[in-house]
């Protein structure tokens, strides 16, 4: 069942989302024509307005698909839609499982469109080994492989972020098991959530800084930590981003189960 | 097999915020019967619909469906008609149907395809362009279209034109089928009384009287509507 | 027919009038196959199973009878439809007179009002 529930859930996100992954495009690619035709001021300053706009669509899929997993979430599981999801015969697990995988698959292809929009827009090749020098300068300095060290580096940005919308799910499941206030508390929930689950983040790289002296210098100095530690620190923080998301919507999936009491 | 209820409800209790709304339901209900669960407004005939389809968790007490917990199991033999819009209005009236067809075994694409279309309903057409009264016959159609075993109809004749009543009321005779057992909650009970097998009598979160229908009138010398007057001096 | 209900009386007991008059008028005639009670209960609009025990009840009064599995049959006994028909005129025509002598007319006179009416 857990197919077909993802199925429509993804349909969802499909339909509200794909505007934005279409005018993100479109705008790389007017940013791109913008840029390569002569450069007379009335085509510098369209240019600069493409430019805008494409920044502008890349912040919206990045809110929208926050904001859009919260209220999908919300709507499905507390609103009037969800006389519908709770009397489907699929268990509580499954309906989670799928808004969870709905989001993570989100947020890749938006993050995938963000490139591809990125790409469009400005790739040469002057540019590119521009960038890759850059990032190698900074990566041999680390004694990183330089494509493992963009992946791993994205992977905890993206972790990171993702976390943040489980809390939020965390909050909502918590904000509507109250009669009164359940925005309000879903907010305050999540917020709360998230701090926590920031807080234990930190408190396992201390505990394991007690262990290793190079990680203990980040809360000690304050400083950039040696250059061989951040290695340990990336992958560190990858496993234990893993972990607290796991543990995270155990909980949610353990709350959820007890559970609803729709108005 | 033949001893266990269809629905049976064991010293259910549900308050919210301290405050009780079910005070102690026990209810018994069993194959091929149609059932009028009747009530003033607030009466909690709602909340006990609610707490049978896992909508509302209960504070206290058991519900068996089948001799099942609510669960899985037992949202695949109940078919739930909620006395709100609850279908996601972006959607199709062909796609609901497609929805409910992935998800319900036991529903009937033809079945409901034939029912809109006598009601001259477009299935092409997406909820959001369609009145609320057409939105609830849509409604109707869907959940009367599975083969269930029990149905559970919230106030299926709050605000409609007798015609559409009359219609209702058909629908719901000729489709539920034999051994299955269909719930109607309402506080319009003369619209509906001689459809009914049973009559469950709520009052203040509190089951007053369960009878057969027709004993009752034969005892009483009126009709249901009339009595329940009478019971709670409305 | 025009089916109405009263909802004061038991649906049953209103059922089984109308099936009576269905006998008697010729409707359904003696030895003639009638037609499932789900049938019935959608012609009627009422709930299968209150046509079922209205049916019962027909049963018992030895009005129709159960061929095993072929369904439900009319008598027939024509004698027992007559016999119905017999007193449900009976019947009518008892309530008509008390009536009339409810506002102070007799026997005599009723006929002759009966005599007045064109069919």
């Amino acid at each position: 069942m857990l197919n077909k529930l993802l199925k429509y859930d993804l349909k969802y996100m499909i339909k509200n989302m794909s505007v934005f992954y279409i005018l993100s495009l479109f705008f790389s690619i007017t940013t791109r024509i913008l840029f390569s035709l002569n450069e007379t001021v009335m085509v510098k300053i369209i240019g600069q307005i493409s430019v805008g706009c494409l920044f502008a669509m890349i912040v919206n899929i990045l809110i929208n698909t926050m904001m859009r997993s919260w209220i999908r979430f919300r709507d499905s599981i507390y609103k009037d839609e969800s006389y519908l999801t709770h009397t489907l015969p699929v268990t509580k697990n499954d309906i989670y499982n799928s808004k969870f995988i709905q989001t993570l698959v989100f947020f890749i292809f938006g993050f995938l469109i963000i490139l591809l929009s990125l790409f469009i827009a400005y790739y040469t090749k002057d540019r590119w080994l521009e960038l890759k020098g850059v990032i190698n300068a900074i990566t041999t300095g680390l004694e990183f492989n330089t494509t493992l060290f963009v992946i791993s580096f994205i992977a905890v940005v993206f972790l990171e972020v993702f976390n943040a919308i489980q809390c939020g799910f965390f909050g909502i499941i918590l904000g509507y098991k109250n009669n009164n206030g359940k925005i309000g508390l879903s907010v305050l929930f999540g917020f709360v959530s998230y701090i926590v689950s920031q807080s234990i983040v930190l408190l396992l790289l201390f505990i394991f800084g007690l262990f290793d002296s190079s990680i203990m210098n980040l809360f000690t100095n304050n400083v950039l930590i040696d250059t061989s530690s951040m290695k340990l620190l990336i992958v560190l923080s990858i496993l234990i981003y893993i972990l607290i998301i796991g543990l995270m919507s155990i909980l949610c999936k353990k709350e959820l189960n007890k559970g609803v009491n729709i108005e | 097999m033949s001893n266990i209820k269809l629905l049976e409800i064991k010293n259910l209790n549900k308050s919210f915020d301290n405050k009780e709304i079910l005070k102690d339901i026990n209810l018994s209900v069993s194959g091929g019967k149609i059932i009028g669960l009747l009530g003033k407004n607030g009466a909690g005939k709602t909340t006990l619909i609610k707490l049978i389809n896992d909508l509302l968790t209960p504070t206290s007490g058991e519900i068996l469906i089948n001799g099942k917990k609510v669960g899985v199991e037992s949202k695949k033999i109940v078919s739930y008609l909620p006395e709100r819009t609850y279908l996601n209005k972006q959607m199709k009236v062909s796609e609901v149907m497609k929805y409910f067809k992935d998800f319900y075994s036991d529903f009937d694409y033809d079945k409901a395809e034939k029912l809109l279309k006598d009601l001259d309903l477009d299935i092409n057409k997406p909820l959001s362009k369609m009145s609320k009264g057409m939105q609830e016959k849509v409604q109707l159609v869907l959940v009367m279209s599975r083969k269930a075993k029990l149905y559970i109809l919230d106030e299926p004749l709050g605000g409609v034109d007798p015609a559409t009543r009359d219609y209702i009321l058909d629908t719901i005779l000729s489709n539920f089928n034999e051994n299955a057992s269909v719930i109607i909650s309402t506080h319009l009970i003369s619209d509906i009384e001689r459809i009914l097998d049973e009559v469950v009598f709520i009052d203040k979160g509190k089951i007053v009287l369960q009878s057969e229908a027709d004993k009752l009138r034969n005892k009483e010398k009126s009709s249901i509507d009339e009595i329940f007057r009478r019971t709670f001096k409305c | 027919m025009e089916i109405s209900f009263d909802n004061n009386i038991p649906i049953y007991i209103q059922l089984l009038e109308y099936m009576k008059i269905y006998l008697i008028s010729g409707t359904f005639k003696s030895g003639e196959k009638l037609p499932s009670v789900r049938e019935f209960a959608n012609t009627f609009k009422v709930n299968p199973n209150t046509m079922q025990k209205a049916l019962v009840e027909l049963e018992g009064m030895k009005l129709i009878y159960t061929e095993r599995t072929n369904g439900k049959y009319v008598t027939k006994d024509e004698k027992l439809i007559e016999k119905l028909k017999d007193e449900y005129a009976m019947t009518l025509a008892k309530s008509y007179f008390q009536g009339m002598k409810r506002i102070g007319l007799g026997k005599a006179d009723s006929i002759k009002y009966l005599e007045e009416i064109d069919e």
